[in-house]
This record gives structure tokens, C-alpha cells and sequence, in this order.
């Protein structure tokens, strides 16, 4: 369905996207997780044909983008991270606006904005003004906006931004409905819980590049460490983080000078547990609290960036 | 036709803005009332004759001058501005002078109307108060231009008379003279008494504009600019909000968006002009000119100015506020200049050249030759002027336009 090869995008000097790669298969949910300012926007654009790209291709259905741009345009639906709605105009205007720039006309149109009213459930709230809407609701016509022309391939850039959780799982559930039906989808989000749930596969991207790429399984496979403890400590030393460094099982230990937080990757937490605990204290280190995060995206995230998500 | 889409939305979201729209028409109106009312005594509105107190002491009591009184100073034409007192004597009449009951004091001396069927000459003496000269010399002119008359008549009457005697034998004029005299006296007498004065009067020049149609043509022009500004905000807000870049990644071309954005600010801007220019001619009694199409036409064109002006202004400012203060300070500075405050006739000569480059002063300037009369031909000029503005901003603007 999409094929991404060697996308490459910079602004002056700064590379903003460098040699992106990545097959989306037709019905596959495919997750971009990475940091805010990693490039997920970026190159959602370019394959969207909203912003062009220095080197590469970007192919959807094996036509280019840069080639037949109208063509892929018409497949695509697009939600964008903020809400692009016109809020002095009701839902229902809204939908029918953006269903016509694709070409739906007349009475197919207002049967069309009709069912996806039904679906995002607002029908209710039709002849309401946007502005009127809360976040959560926003959100929801936003989606079905890009939904009026039943794209084959819904590309959806960070759409829970700034919600509450109940409109977050509703939204959550229609992608997942959407993706049911057959409808590929793309999300992009810094939150790996989301992403955890909806996609199939996964493309972790930070600074521009990907730099995990496959299923959730398999990315947790890669997980030398396996778990990580997270320590809250006082009293942090070289010494005491070396010690711990040697003992069994400990693959990597993640920690900077502004915080008194070491991230301990480990197999088997549970079990070395207490010894990784009374060596710390032994080093002269007072233990504040303890956290065990079980393999995830998070943790991955985590030991290939040294960062988390949502720094 | 999707930008006919994209400009209907705008025009729809513009329409339901209340606030905006009260503010864009409201303004005007209140401005071209206030404006028009106070500023009516800058322009050749009041071309009538001042109306006249006169004050009469008439010691004549033939019919002639009767008929001068009643028939010429209250015949049908100067009864609207004369209003004729008698007094008893000359004192009286000078007192009024002095104490400015009456505007004019006329002394007319006794035999003055049979005099002058005799061919004698009596002055009329006419007291003036040194403040009201100007409706003094309006009487003398009634006075004298009868007075000519009268002598006409009896000067023509005279030489006719003589003429018959010399050259007819009087066995065969002698019975009949008399009569003949008298009626070709009476047959001229008619002329005398007649207001008519054989000269046809037509207005030569352009129709001079009262100040309430010069400041509805100005504020109508001057608020028509405000939608540079408007226009360009609503790109701006697309921008921001994506929608622009939702436009952009639906399958329509650039150029269908561009041109939609303008056509939407262009609607909008013309609407605005028409529903304007009806308003005031039913709230103020606005005459517009007397081709409505070169009115609609000005209009049209102005608003491809002011709509390419927006483009322009949203291809180089990127935030709101920035447009606002720029567009809000560039709107003063060409009201200013393209004569929306003052009629631009009183700018020095060198300020009136670089007015040029104001659209509104090419509008302002075509409507109000509209009113006072115009042809196509003398529009023809303005009008290429404000569509080339509006086509050049247009092409600069797009050239210019960021999606994000």
C-alpha cells in the first residue's frame, strides 16, 4: 500500500529527516512513535505530497507522490494534528465542505457527512457551530472530516493531542473500528500506550531517522536488558553506579547529573531486585523509591535514545 | 469549481461573523452621515438664491408699478425667496434697515411706472444693510432689468409710431394711428410683465456633489479597504489552523485555493459595496449617479483591488497582529491620501501626484465623477488602474503564499 524509500528533508543546513524507509502493508496499522520534534510530522507531509522531499520516494499504491500527486491525493485522507475546522461553520457544513474539496457532490455528500456523524457520534450535535464543540468532540469531527471520502490509506498525526481520556479511548475505538474494516491506517504519537494498542507494526523515529522498525514482539525482543528498575535515589555516586553495574544480569544503566533517577536494565527484575537495592544502599545511596517497567515501547524508546518519549 | 467552494465558505463564514459585518457597514454609515451633515458647507451643494427680506415704501400709484410689484418681486419665480413688506414712509423703511428687520430697503418715487411709459427715467433708491450686499444686487438686477424693459417698449413703440407717420399717407393712417399705437404698447406690455427671457438655460459642466453623496463615496471606499486586511487575516487563521494544509493535501491544485481565498475576500468586498450604496441612497437620499452600471462597475473593479491587495499582504506577513497593525495603519495612510478625510483638491499638487498609488483614490475619484457625470471613456483609465493592482497583487501574493 505505501512504500517509503530514503526520504530525506532538510532546511538549510539541519537535517530534519534523514533516509526514512518503511512498507506499510494494505489493512496494517502502522504506528510512528518518537519524541516531539523527531520528524514524524515532517515525513507525513512529504508522503501526504503537502511538502516536498529533497531525496527518496514515496509511493502509495505504486504510484509516486511527486509524479501523480492528485491521484494519491484522492486516496489519502489526512488528519491533522490541530483542528483544521472552520469553527464559525456547524459539523455538519464542516464535513460537507472538506467532502466536496474531494470531489463529493449533492446528495452523495450530505448521505455521506450523515454516516460519518453516525460514526465519530455526533449526529446529534450536526447543526452545531465547531466552536461550540469541546476538545474531545473537535477531535471527533476532525477525524471524520478525513473520513468523508473513504480514503483507502487515513494517515493520522498525533489526533489525541490535548483531550480528556474519555474522548481519547472514543477516538481510540473508532481508529480501531476503521482499522477492522480494512482501512490502512497511520498514527503518529508520543504516546506509546496508544500506539501499543492500535498498530501492528511499529517505526520508532528520533532525530529524523528510524531507528526501530517491526513488530511490537520483535521490537521488545530487542530489549537486551529485558526490564528496567527505575530508582529514585539521594546521595548518587560514580561509585555506587559502577557497583551496581556489575552485578549479574545488569546490561546498561541510564542516568544524568540534574536528576537523582537511574534507570537499571535487567533480566529477571524481580529476582535481583534486592540485591541491585542493598548494594545502592550499601554505596551510601538512600533509596526514595522504586519502579519496575516491564518490556514496552516505552523502555526501548528508552535504551536506544537514552530519553524518553515524552521529554 | 472548487474554488468557487472555498470562496462561497468564506463569504458564508464572513456573512455569519455579526460583529464583523455590523462593523463593516455600520461604520460607514454612521461615518457618511456625521461626515456628510458637518463637512456639506465644503462643497457646491447650495446654488440657490439667498432668501430676501425686502422692505417697500412706494409712493407710485400706477398700475406699472403695481404690476412690477405684484406680477415681477411676487411673481412665481421670486416669490419662494422675496418676502415683500410695504412701509408707510421713508423713515420707517430706514429704521428697518438699520434695525435688520428687512435685508433690502426699496424707495420707489412717486409717477415712477408712468414715468417710464413716457420714457422718464426716476432712480429707485435702495437702502442696503453693508451685510447683506449680495441680496441688495439681486434686487437692483430685478429693478434695472425691468426698468429695461419698460424703455424697450416705449422706445419701440415710439420709433414704430414715427415710422408709420412718415412713410403711410395719413389720409389712410390718420383714423387708424391711435389704435394701432395703443395696441402694439399693450402687445409689448405683455412682454414686460413676462418672466420669460426668450434664453434657454442649460447646465453647462459637471453637476456639483453634495457633501453627504462626497463622504458616502468616501467611506464607502475607505471601509471596502478595510477587507485587505480582513482577507489577509482570514489566510493567516487557515494557515495556523492547518486547514490550509488540509486544503493543500485534498486533491485540488494550489492555484483553485488561491483563487478561491481571493474570490472569497472579493465577494465579500463587492457585497459589501452594493449593499452599501443602497443603503445610503434609501437612509440619506444618495444619488449615486445617474449610470448605476458605472457605479457597479467602479465597484467591481475596487474590489479585484482590494482582494489582490489581501493576497499581497498575506504572502508577506505571517501573524495576525502584525496584519492588523500594519493593515489597520495602512488603511489611515491611503484613507488620508486617497482623499477619504478631505477631498484630495485640497492637497498640494505634489501630494495629489503621489496619490496615485492609492486604489482608493482612483474609486473615490470615478464616483464621484459618476455623480457628477461621467462617460465610459473617462472611466476607462481608473478602471484598468484598480484591476491591475488587484491582478498584479494577486500574482505577487500567490507567488509568495506559504502553506505553513
Amino acid at each position: 500500500m505505501l512504500e517509503v524509500k530514503d526520504l530525506k528533508k532538510s532546511y538549510g543546513k539541519k537535517a530534519v529527516v534523514k533516509n526514512v524507509s518503511f512498507t506499510i502493508e494494505k489493512g496494517e496499522s502502522f504506528g510512528l512513535l518518537g519524541p516531539n520534534g523527531a520528524g514524524k510530522s515532517t515525513t507525513i507531509s512529504m508522503i501526504c505530497g503537502l511538502i516536498p522531499y529533497d531525496h527518496g520516494e514515496v509511493l502509495v499504491s505504486n504510484h509516486s507522490v511527486k509524479k501523480s500527486p492528485m491521484l494519491i491525493k484522492q486516496k489519502i485522507g489526512v488528519v491533522p494534528q490541530e483542528i483544521a475546522l472552520y469553527p464559525t461553520m456547524s459539523a455538519k457544513d464542516n464535513l460537507l465542505f472538506w467532502g466536496k474539496m474531494y470531489g463529493l457532490t449533492g446528495s452523495v455528500a450530505k448521505k455521506r457527512a450523515e454516516e460519518v456523524l453516525e460514526f465519530v457520534g455526533l449526529k446529534d450535535r450536526a447543526k452545531d457551530r465547531i466552536e461550540t464543540f469541546s476538545g474531545g468532540m473537535k477531535r471527533r469531527i476532525n477525524i471524520g472530516a478525513a473520513l468523508m471520502h473513504e480514503p483507502e490509506l487515513l494517515i493520522m498525526d498525533e489526533p489525541t493531542v490535548g483531550i480528556d481520556p474519555q474522548s481519547r479511548n472514543h477516538i481510540l475505538e473508532t481508529v480501531k473500528r476503521l482499522n477492522e474494516k480494512g482501512m490502512t491506517i497511520i498514527y503518529t504519537s508520543h504516546y506509546m500506550e496508544e500506539v501499543e494498542y492500535l498498530c501492528n507494526r511499529v517505526g520508532i523515529i528520533d532525530d529524523g531517522e528510524v531507528i526501530a522498525l517491526g513488530s511490537q514482539a520483535e521490537l521488545c525482543n530487542r530489549l537486551a536488558g529485558g526490564s528496567v528498575i527505575q530508582l529514585i535515589v539521594e546521595n548518587k555516586s560514580d561509585e555506587a553506579i559502577d557497583a551496581i553495574k556489575q552485578l549479574e544480569n545488569v546490561s546498561q544503566i541510564l542516568h544524568t547529573d540534574e536528576t537523582n533517577q537511574l534507570e537499571v536494565f535487567v533480566k529477571n527484575p524481580h529476582d535481583r531486585l534486592g540485591e541491585i537495592v542493598s548494594t545502592a544502599v550499601h554505596q551510601g545511596m538512600k533509596i526514595v523509591s522504586v519502579d519496575i517497567k516491564e518490556p514496552n515501547l516505552e523502555t526501548l524508546f528508552l535504551q536506544l535514545t537514552g530519553r524518553s518519549l515524552r521529554d | 469549481m472548487r474554488f468557487l467552494t472555498i470562496a462561497f465558505k468564506d463569504l458564508n463564514i464572513r456573512l455569519r461573523d455579526r460583529k464583523g459585518f455590523i462593523m463593516m457597514l455600520l461604520m460607514p454609515i454612521i461615518l457618511t452621515a456625521i461626515l456628510g451633515s458637518a463637512l456639506s458647507g465644503m462643497f457646491g451643494e447650495s446654488g440657490s438664491l439667498p432668501s430676501t427680506t425686502l422692505g417697500v415704501w412706494n409712493s407710485s400709484d400706477d398700475n406699472l408699478t403695481e404690476e412690477f410689484l405684484d406680477q415681477v418681486l411676487q411673481g412665481k419665480d421670486m416669490k419662494a425667496y422675496i418676502t415683500l413688506k410695504k412701509y408707510a414712509d421713508e423713515a420707517s423703511l430706514r429704521d428697518a434697515v438699520e434695525r435688520q428687520q428687512i435685508d433690502v430697503g426699496m424707495l420707489i418715487p412717486s409717477e415712477w411706472g408712468e414715468g417710464l411709459t413716457k420714457g422718464e427715467v426716476k432712480n429707485v433708491t435702495i437702502f442696503t444693510d453693508p451685510e447683506k450686499e449680495l441680496q441688495s444686487s439681486i434686487i437692483e438686477s430685478v429693478v434695472t432689468s425691468f426698468v429695461d424693459r419698460v424703455s424697450s417698449v416705449y422706445f419701440a413703440t415710439t420709433v414704430v409710431a414715427q415710422e408709420l407717420a412718415t412713410e403711410v399717407p395719413v389720409s389712410a393712417l390718420v383714423s387708424d394711428l391711435p389704435s394701432i399705437t395703443t395696441d402694439l404698447a399693450n402687445q409689448l406690455s405683455e412682454v414686460v410683465a413676462s418672466d420669460v427671457n426668450f434664453v434657454e438655460t442649460e447646465q453647462d459642466g459637471e453637476e456639483p456633489i453634495s457633501g453627504m453623496q462626497y463622504y458616502a463615496a468616501a467611506m464607502g471606499v475607505m471601509f471596502l479597504l478595510f477587507n485587505t486586511t480582513v482577507g489577509a487575516t482570514s489566510i493567516i487563521q487557515e494557515r495556523k489552523t492547518e486547514t490550509l494544509a488540509r486544503l493543500m493535501s485534498s486533491p485540488i491544485r494550489r492555484s483553485t485555493i488561491i483563487i478561491g481565498k481571493f474570490l472569497g475576500t472579493f465577494y465579500f468586498s463587492f457585497l459589501q459595496f452594493l449593499v452599501f450604496m443602497i443603503a445610503t441612497h434609501y437612509l440619506f437620499d444618495v444619488s449615486w449617479g445617474s449610470n448605476l452600471l458605472q457605479t457597479v462597475a467602479v465597484g467591481f473593479a475596487y474590489s479585484i483591488a482590494v482582494s489582490g491587495l489581501a493576497m499581497i499582504i498575506a504572502g508577506f506577513i505571517d501573524d495576525e497582529k502584525t496584519t492588523d497593525s500594519v493593515g489597520g495603519i495602512g488603511v489611515q495612510i491611503l484613507a488620508a491620501l486617497g482623499g477619504s478625510m478631505v477631498p484630495l483638491a485640497v492637497f498640494p499638487e505634489s501630494l495629489q501626484r503621489i496619490a496615485n498609488i492609492a486604489p482608493n483614490k482612483w474609486a473615490l475619484e470615478s464616483l464621484t465623477e459618476i455623480m457628477s457625470g461621467t462617460t465610459w471613456s473617462a472611466l476607462s483609465l481608473p478602471l484598468l488602474v484598480l484591476s491591475l493592482i488587484g491582478l498584479g497583487a494577486l500574482f505577487i501574493g500567490s507567488l509568495r503564499l506559504r502553506i505553513k
